[in-house]
């Protein structure tokens, strides 16, 4: 029996009167890359940020059922929103540094969380530097704008500064879209280095990128998981026709 | 493109590594099990064609999974092509190995007439064919691969030589014609392994130099390597 991290029962979520996740109910394994597809407004990115509660910032927001981490439901009361971020980090389709070294990005994070020890910070950056594959592309700019990098450097400086805190799960929205070919590959590399210590769930709208990087993939349509099953079996044996339709191209 | 890929095609060159070799082990078996009139020999042939039909369906849900998921271009689909008609090939020997086997115990006591018919010579160099061929697409040597496609008109030679050889003791012995007739369709089963030996060897031109010489009559296409 795999290890689920992730656990969402009866999962509803509601933009007002518009119902944009319906009954999602899903096990997502740890130290596994999952995988979410399907059309534009599927509920995908939507379903995504239930998993840190960022929706909790939009208004007019409903969201019944559970999401549970380790067993823990993440809606409850006492849950600490800023703490649960913490454990849940998240890359997003346009790389957002802050306006301020490579250092201090990636330090931010730490540093928030009451690291103050030049030394201790230093490390940290070093080390999430290097697991986030960049260290040998910023070690000598440390001290540089990180908005002056590539974009691709920019992404793998946001995951740094994410892995900074020591995640345990990974949400990625589109990470890799406004990439290269080069930049999206040494992304795709990192998280398969990465998955040995996170459990990753990225949301694409490249099939070929769900096909090479995912372990288990989920079809969103109307805000329902259509199928959710190994990627292997999803591009090799898909059981519905939507899914056959949406993932060879014929609509979306 | 990424390591995963790398790691999935170096998987499949294993497999279809492997299964030459069983593939190669059963011919030689059962050629063994003919001449020696080793019925165990011919027992573990049969038994062990399972071994070879499961290698085939491996590789062909490896092929599929390749496919589906990364969306291989240039030499490395066209290795996982090759894989594919390899493996139908290999399959096929293996088969043909179980059939080989099946008509030893028929043949016990006739080595002599195999030997006057040249059974053992077309044995022979329809073995080393094979081995080429598989050797061949392990190093990756399209050379090797024309050596076996002009090797191959020797084996059709020798097949219609012993064709005339079989039908020559059959009119002059009629208690001969059910031995002979035997030899006749192990002949054939012979020659048709020197046939897949001759795809494989296509194919491996078709990995190599990007080429399909398959069907083709141009003799151009065995003398000199094809650019890309």
């Amino acid at each position: 029996m795999k290890l689920e991290k992730i656990h969402t029962h009866d999962l509803n979520l509601y933009y007002g009167s518009n119902h944009a996740l319906k009954n999602v109910s899903i096990g997502i394994e740890e130290n596994k890359i999952t995988s979410l597809i399907g059309p534009s407004g599927c509920g995908k990115s939507t379903f995504l940020r239930t998993l840190n509660r960022l929706n909790d910032t939009i208004d007019n927001v409903r969201i019944e059922g559970d999401v549970k981490i380790d067993g823990i439901n993440i809606y409850d009361k006492n849950v600490d929103v800023v703490a649960l971020r913490k454990r849940v980090g998240m890359i997003f389709q346009k790389s957002n540094p802050f306006p301020k070294s490579v250092f201090e990005n990636v330090a931010y994070g730490p540093r928030i969380n009451g690291v103050n020890k030049k030394k201790e910070l230093e490390e940290i950056v070093e080390t999430s530097c290097k697991r986030a594959a960049i260290w040998d592309e910023v070690k000598d700019r440390m001290n540089d704008s990180a908005m002056g990098l590539s974009g691709g450097q920019q992404q793998r400086v946001c995951i740094a500064r994410a892995l900074a805190v020591d995640p345990e799960v990974l949400l990625m929205d589109e990470p890799a879209s406004a990439l290269d070919p080069i930049a999206t590959a040494k992304i795709e590399e990192l998280m398969f280095d990465l998955k040995n210590n996170l459990t990753i769930v990225i949301v694409t709208h490249n099939m070929q990128q769900a096909a090479r990087v995912s372990d288990k993939c989920a079809f969103f349509l109307s805000g329902e998981i259509i199928e959710y099953t190994s990627t292997t079996n999803m591009f090799t044996n898909r059981k519905h026709e939507k899914t056959q339709n949406y993932i060879s191209g014929r609509f979306g | 493109m990424f390591h995963y890929l790398e790691e999935e095609l170096e998987q499949l060159r294993t497999k279809i590594i492997k299964m030459g070799s069983l593939v190669e082990e059963q011919i030689e078996f059962s050629f063994r099990a003919l001449f020696e009139g080793n019925l165990e020999l011919a027992k573990t042939v049969m038994s062990r064609d399972d071994e070879v039909d499961k290698y085939d369906i491996k590789i062909d849900k490896l092929c599929q999974r390749i496919f589906a998921l990364t969306q291989p271009v240039a030499f490395d689909l066209r290795l996982i092509m090759t894989a594919l008609m390899i493996n139908s090939d290999l399959e096929r020997m293996g088969d043909i190995a179980v059939n080989i086997s099946e008509r030893a115990e028929s043949l016990i006591g006739h080595n002599d007439l195999m030997k006057k018919m040249k059974v053992d010579i077309i044995a022979n160099k329809v073995q080393k064919l094979i081995k080429m061929s598989i050797d061949s697409f392990v190093n990756g040597d399209a050379e090797l691969a024309r050596e076996i496609i002009k090797a191959d008109s020797d084996i059709d030679r020798l097949d219609k030589d012993i064709f005339e050889l079989l039908t020559n003791e059959m009119k002059s012995d009629n208690d001969l014609i059910i031995p002979c007739a035997h030899i006749l369709t192990l002949v054939r089963n012979i020659e048709r392994l020197a046939d897949h030996a001759t795809n494989i060897a296509e194919d491996v031109i078709f990995l190599i130099d990007a080429k399909i010489i398959k069907h083709s009559k141009d003799p151009k296409n065995l003398e000199q390597k094809d650019k890309l």
